[in-house]
């Protein structure tokens, strides 16, 4: 019968696709291989940031959630300027993206902070990590009081707040930031989330430099909120609980709330000014942050301007200084002075707050280091 | 197992047993490839084992056997307890095995009791239509739909019961008036939606496999049908459709992308299921992703570990549960 | 037969009030069961439908570039993610469906009652317990961290997920297959190997095959092990073996939760996409069954 000769053929047929298959996984390096040949080494190494290159090939990334929606953007709009290099980029998150560039799988990770200390021996013997700040984002803090604009609330107040302290609108410490207003005795209702995130990493960071003798339950990308506080899962699960609940306040990303038409609180920052988020409030906050030599910094809290936003995090793209290859080395010298220049342009759009001018230049700068 | 005669001298007869020199190379080679197929998947389980043991030895080391069961998960300050996944794989599936069972059997007497076999596709249909929709779409459409509707649902509910006394406890509100669509009876409830199908088609089996003459039997005797069914079909296959069910309950634990979309994402104990909770396989895929390499990341995949020895367990109940019953009803028929 | 269940006019059988209730309400809490199955499809079926067929289109299904999640629904669409689908599920069933049902055929024909073949059958049901999400991170381990994302990593994770419920299946249905078929074969002189693709492998490729599909079926709907191996990307990645790629579940996963309309727009778009291919997949299945034993009977 036919059938005995079509299975001995799919027999050889799967052997064959095997065989075909670790012949092509054997042959192809990690995935920062180009499809390019080596010689386009003559790639100018130029230190202005232009995106114009002969380098070619693909550019693997990963890593922060937070970065999503800029890379997304940046991405579709590098390809006009240069065709010859795709990007991807896969939002899952900062630890899986460092940890890809530990094992080489991508050519740069998204960051939502530095690399822990706990992290420091997982960096292959000898490579050098370089950070390149992309944009400064702010927290909000969303709420749903009806009849209530304009809500005021201080870094103590926050922490009291999300530590499950103060348990209703009306408790005099609250009314006593808000004169005037008239605040419901509705109960407080504490929007969290458990899925972890960069959000909760730098929102519990902000906390922790902000109202240090209040704030105790850490930082982490995870935090062990109160048994009173309602849990959602990314961003939008918290928009959608205070968004349903009267009494709700919770940390949703700025480009998120902005998405769901949440009202967001002021916060007091350390000038003592009560100020409204926004993406130039938090360019101003992260102007004062102390950059170290290798850029990493905190912009929570960092200023004392009147019109800085104290909730502001940041992100870097994590590259490494030494590339295996020039066409690597010129592929990223492209699509990161992309995101610090022309690309800043798209931050607006999105919600995000662009790099504060002397930060942007210093990474311009930093690309140099970039060699292959 | 086979008694062959030479027809021709020229041609060996192929004999079942043993790799006697005189089989033909296509034979031998045919039962090498099958032997080796076979072993694949010994093969593949003991590498997941090593390798997931090995990159969660060291939450295992960092916390020892009674901090892997605490209650305490505090990635701000090295707490990796597990407790409350655990809580919630198991309050999660134990609601699906509830709902998916008395419908599993249902469907499945109904299909070889009551409608008769021509009609019988559309049912069938409905069942398989039912486990091909993706697990994925579950989730989208749990997430945005049923969360959001059920929410209201559950409200209504909860306010009734509020302060009744075990209803009160299971259904009613949490502190005050929490409610959440996002929860541990949605996400039960989904599951039950998903391990129906397999549940209802093992039982249907296990009741195909009732002798006729037994049930005739009963008819002759003058029972109604529902009344043969307790006689007849539940006395054969009750063993195997709780097996069945145990094997559904193995699925219900194992899903993932479902569950994480409506199961809300708090680790919480507590005795009422319209709250968030947090299963073991939906905190994985939603912390892994910024877990810092270490021991956050080991205890995630010693989570894993966890679950596949449970899903391992549950398995090995089920077959030995239905294996008993074969033999039993070997007995008596 | 059972001649008592119709009969209506058979007076010294007619049941009492109370059975005859009894009986009746046993019934209809059967339909009652059917209906509980019923409507949850139901409502996801047309949920899906009434809100992504506004998005399917020619070009939703075959542009190859999908736009970031900001932009509105009727640009570009989600064709790189149906390639990634059709290219790792196909590589993953290319995979695991010779070796399973030949690991089925050494199961069945060669193993008996041994103590090797019941370890392996034992194992076999071990794996089809394994969760999607730990087949996930094992491939992550020990592929993913040496050689890279690709479509390939997630088509050896779902051929994982495959293999033991095609052995599982094809065991079942060559059992099923009767001895004197392979005895009157011995009888003629043929070795095991010819009996077996000759004679027991097509009296029950019917079952076979529809097990396939389904196993396909599933594998296609499988995003778990997807989130860990093929770094969901933006373009159409042809290439299954360098690179990494996308699929309708993964994308699916990601748009879900995203607050702009455009993103979850698309995502049930794709859906309504992967709802469609493994439907298809599972009426081939039925029509399958349906051709092999009509021919073998």
């Amino acid at each position: 019968m036919q059938l005995r000769g079509s299975k001995q053929a799919a027999v050889a047929g799967g052997a064959v696709i095997a065989a075909l298959a670790l012949a092509a996984c054997s042959s192809s390096s990690s995935s920062s291989s180009s499809s390019a040949p080596a010689s386009t080494s003559s790639a100018p190494a130029s230190s202005s940031a232009t995106a114009s290159t002969s380098a070619s090939g693909t550019i693997n990334a990963a890593g922060s959630s937070f970065q999503n929606t800029f890379q997304q953007a940046a991405i579709s709009a590098f390809k006009s300027v240069n065709s010859n290099i795709t990007v991807n980029y896969d939002s899952v998150g900062s630890g899986t993206g460092r940890s890809d560039l530990y094992s080489n799988t991508v050519l740069f990770a998204g960051s939502d902070s530095p690399i822990p200390a706990s992290e420091m021996s997982k960096v292959p013997a000898g490579k050098t990590v370089l950070y390149f700040p992309v944009f400064i984002g702010p927290i909000t803090m969303a709420y749903n009081l009806p009849g209530v604009t304009n809500l005021k609330l201080t870094p103590t107040l926050i922490a009291e707040i999300f530590q499950g302290e103060i348990t209703s609108w009306n408790n005099s410490a609250i009314a006593a930031v808000n004169p005037g207003v008239s605040l419901p005795s509705t109960a407080i209702t504490v929007a969290v989330r458990s899925d972890s995130s960069g959000t909760t990493q730098n929102f519990s960071l902000y906390l922790t430099k902000a109202a240090p003798s209040v704030w105790k339950l850490g930082s982490a990308s995870t935090i062990k909120w109160p048994s009173t506080a309602h849990a959602g899962a990314q961003n939008t699960g918290v928009a959608s609980i205070i968004k349903s609940t009267p009494g709700a306040i919770g940390y949703v990303d700025y480009t998120d709330a902005k998405a769901s038409n949440l009202s967001a609180a002021l916060v007091q920052n350390k000038a003592g000014d009560f100020v409204a988020p926004s993406p130039s409030g938090a360019s101003t906050d992260a102007a004062s942050a102390t950059i170290a030599s290798d850029l990493t910094f905190a912009a929570a809290d960092a200023s004392s301007a009147p019109t800085a936003y104290p909730i502001s995090y940041q992100s870097w793209d994590l590259v490494y200084s030494v590339q295996p290859n020039a066409n690597d080395a010129a592929m990223l010298k492209a699509y990161i002075g992309y995101l610090l220049g022309a690309g800043q342009q798209l931050l607006p759009s999105l919600y995000y707050a662009p790099l504060p001018s002397s930060l942007d230049q210093k990474a311009v700068a930093q690309l140099n280091q970039i060699t292959g | 197992m086979s008694a062959t005669v030479q027809a021709d001298p020229a041609t060996p007869a192929g004999s079942a047993s043993g790799l006697s020199p005189r089989r033909p190379l296509g034979d031998r080679v045919f039962q090498v490839l099958a032997l080796a197929s076979g072993l694949l998947v010994l093969v593949i389980l003991v590498l997941i084992a090593i390798t997931m043991s090995q990159q969660s030895t060291a939450w295992f080391s960092s916390e020892g056997w009674s901090g892997i069961f605490s209650i305490d998960w505090d990635p701000a300050h090295n707490k990796f307890g597990a407790l409350a996944f655990v809580y919630g794989t198991v309050v999660t599936s134990v609601i699906a095995i509830v709902i998916a069972y008395p419908v599993s059997m249902g469907v499945g007497l109904l299909l070889t009791e009551v409608v008769p076999r021509r009609w019988s596709q559309p049912i069938v249909y409905v069942i398989d239509l039912l486990a091909v929709v993706p697990s994925v779409v579950w989730g989208l459409w749990g997430f945005l739909i049923l969360n959001p509707w059920l929410q209201t649902i559950y409200a209504h509910i909860a306010s009734a019961v509020n302060g009744i006394w075990i209803l009160g406890n299971l259904f009613g509100p949490l502190n005050g008036n929490y409610v959440s669509g996002e929860s541990f009876f949605t996400a039960g409830l989904v599951l039950a939606i998903m391990i129906t199908p397999i549940v209802t088609s093992l039982s249907r089996e296990v009741m195909a496999t009732v002798p006729a003459a037994d049930k005739e039997g009963a008819y002759a005797l003058g029972a109604t049908r529902w009344e043969m069914i307790r006689g007849v079909v539940w006395p054969h296959s009750q063993v195997g459709i709780v097996g069945a069910t145990l094997l559904g309950l193995g699925r219900a634990m194992g899903e993932t992308i479902a569950v994480a979309l409506v199961v809300g994402a708090s680790p919480t104990i507590a005795s009422h299921l319209f709250i968030p909770g947090y299963t073991m396989p939906s905190v994985i895929a939603l912390q892994f992703g910024e877990a810092t390499v270490g021991v956050f990341r080991a205890a995630l995949i010693g989570m894993g570990v966890l679950l596949f020895v449970l899903t391992i367990i549950v398995n090995l109940s089920a077959r030995a549960i239905v294996g008993r019953n074969a033999r039993r009803m070997r007995g008596t028929a | 037969m059972a001649i008592t269940t119709d009969q209506r006019q058979v007076d010294l059988r007619e049941p009492s009030g109370f059975r005859r209730a009894t009986n009746q309400f046993a019934t209809g809490a059967m339909w009652f069961a059917f209906l509980c199955m019923l409507v949850p499809l139901g409502f996801v079926l047309v949920t899906v439908i009434a809100k992504g067929a506004g998005i399917i289109s020619w070009q939703f299904l075959t542009n190859s570039t999908i736009p970031p999640n900001i932009l509105p629904a009727n640009i570009d669409g989600m064709g790189a993610a149906v390639v990634g689908t059709l290219e790792i599920t196909g590589f993953a069933a290319v995979m695991a469906i010779p070796l399973g049902i030949l690991g089925a055929v050494y199961l069945n024909e060669y193993g008996g009652n041994r103590p090797l073949a019941r370890t392996l059958s034992f194992f076999s049901d071990v794996m089809t317990g394994v969760p999607s999400i730990v087949m996930g991170l094992f491939i992550f381990t020990i592929w993913v961290l040496h050689f890279g994302y690709s479509g390939l990593a997630g088509s050896f994770s779902l051929a994982c997920l495959m293999l033991p419920i095609v052995i599982r299946s094809s065991y079942e249905m060559l059992r099923l297959v009767p001895n004197h078929l392979r005895e009157a074969s011995y009888a003629l002189g043929a070795t095991k190997a010819r009996v077996t693709l000759t004679v027991v492998l097509p009296s029950a490729i019917g079952g076979i095959v529809s097990g396939c599909l389904l196993a396909v079926a599933r594998a296609a709907g499988e995003t778990a092990p997807l989130i860990f191996t093929i770094l969901t990307v933006e373009a159409t990645n042809p290439n299954l073996f360098s690179g990494a790629n996308t699929a309708l579940s993964t994308q699916i996963f990601t748009n879900a939760t995203q607050p702009y309309t455009g993103a979850t727009d698309r995502a049930w778009g794709a859906a309504l996409t992967l709802i469609a291919i493994a439907f298809i997949l599972m009426i081939v299945a039925r029509l399958v069954t349906a051709r092999f034993n009509r021919y073998s009977r």
